[in-house]
């Protein structure tokens, strides 16, 4: 949003200098001219800024990307809910939705629990390298530890958060990173997960 | 085959391209004007169809840019709401043979006519060029609102305030680019048009456009 304002501030400055450097008779057509100019070259970034400010959380229960910014539909999304009071700082105060280039442009307060969703993107096959580029889309905020084994990718902790830290753990019972594939639990690991072009994955904390 | 024409000119390119094309078309349909006797109305709406329907679809690659709205407000202005509709139609029509027709070409020439009523309503106020740009302005907003009327054949009234929403940077650029259009050709467009003028408004005065 600060370049934004920047640019707004910018265009305004030069187009008022413009409007009094002309001659009576020309000062529209140089300001119009330069408006429309500076309007085209930063339509992309306003049609964007303005589409994540007039963005809506989609409501249809058969629709595997529910409760996603309508500005998300076709395309692939990471999200990890997190217990009560567990979240990172920055997600504290409810969901958080993050595009994919970093702009966290809309909180769900209202939303049960805490969390974050990375979204936006698309080209990923494989699941284990978009919930990689996710937490690197969040600034580290989603960070994943994760073990390898003969069984696969083993993810530890999301965010810093250990299962283990908020249930009880031991031979018989135990907490887990579970992963949702398009609302439904997925069979494989994310080690083995493979893609469509509008996927949701879901994190969020089980026991067993 | 050799490939001669196989050239990736990109966006920009192209839009030069169409910009090169569409001053070809306005200059050589200027000097085409310019040969005409005085009188002949329906000959220069003629040509500012041809202008109109070139100018749109060759300024395609801008968004929501293009002449065509103040074509049809200055003609409305000049020559009054039934030879502005009728110029609007034509255009509509006529651009989206290429660009695509369908029941959208409705409603563009709809907003497009309410457009040349609403330059023919307001002409005798609209005396200065600042009138004429703001008005403009105002228009290309109007025409985005009854575009946005077509949905409701589709998604329904429920979903049109968040359509319509959605769509104010369009509406801004329309904007924007009215302003520019009217800044540089509404006088020389109102010059032409009284040149021409056989039959006087119906519901309103000749009024001159001046800087």
């Amino acid at each position: 949003m600060s370049q934004f304002y920047g640019l707004a501030i910018f265009t305004v400055s030069l187009a008022v200098l413009i409007w009094f450097t002309l001659s009576s008779d020309n000062r529209l057509k140089g300001v119009s001219a330069f408006l429309l100019v500076m309007a085209v070259i930063s339509a992309p970034t306003l049609n964007q800024e303005w589409a994540r400010m007039t963005s809506e959380l989609i409501d249809d229960e058969g629709n595997s990307h529910n409760g996603l910014p309508d500005i998300w539909l076709g395309k692939q999304v990471v999200c990890v809910d997190f217990p009560v009071g567990a979240a990172h700082s920055d997600y504290a105060d409810g969901r958080h939705y993050i595009d994919y280039d970093g702009t966290d442009f809309m909180t769900e307060t209202e939303f049960n629990g805490t969390g974050a969703c990375v979204g936006g993107l698309s080209g990923y096959e494989d699941g284990f390298g978009m919930l990689l580029n996710a937490t690197d889309i969040a600034e580290g905020d989603l960070e994943v530890v994760y073990s390898t084994s003969q069984y696969g990718v083993m993810i530890e902790t999301i965010g810093g958060v250990d299962p283990c830290d908020y249930h009880t753990c031991s031979s018989t019972q135990g907490a887990y990173w579970s992963l949702y594939h398009n609302n439904a639990w997925s069979m494989v690991g994310i080690g083995d997960l493979v893609l469509v072009e509008d996927s949701v994955l879901e994190w969020k904390i089980e026991t067993w | 085959m050799l490939g001669a024409h196989a050239i990736d000119v990109g966006p920009v390119g192209m839009l030069a391209i169409n910009i090169a094309l569409l001053s070809l078309v306005g200059w050589a349909l200027l000097r085409a004007e310019r040969g005409l006797p005085d009188g002949r109305e329906w000959t220069l709406l003629a040509l500012l169809a041809i202008f109109g329907i070139f100018g749109r679809v060759l300024l395609e690659p801008l968004p929501n840019i293009q002449p065509v709205t103040v074509l049809v407000l200055v003609v409305g202005m000049q020559m009054g709401a039934k030879r502005a509709i009728a110029l609007a139609t034509v255009i509509a029509l006529g651009s989206n043979l290429i660009m695509g027709h369908g029941i959208w070409t409705l409603y563009q020439a709809l907003g497009w006519s309410l457009v040349g009523c609403l330059g023919a309503y307001a002409a005798p106020h609209l005396t200065s060029m600042p009138r004429i740009a703001g008005i403009a302005a105002l228009s290309g907003v109007l025409f985005g609102w009854v575009i946005s009327l077509s949905i409701l054949h589709t998604l329904g009234p429920a979903m049109l305030p968040a359509y319509i929403l959605a769509g104010i940077p369009y509406d801004m650029l329309h904007a924007l680019g009215n302003l520019f259009f009217a800044a540089w050709l509404a006088s020389p467009l109102a010059e032409m048009m009284e040149r021409h003028q056989t039959v006087h408004l119906e519901a309103t005065e000749n009024v001159p456009v001046t800087a």
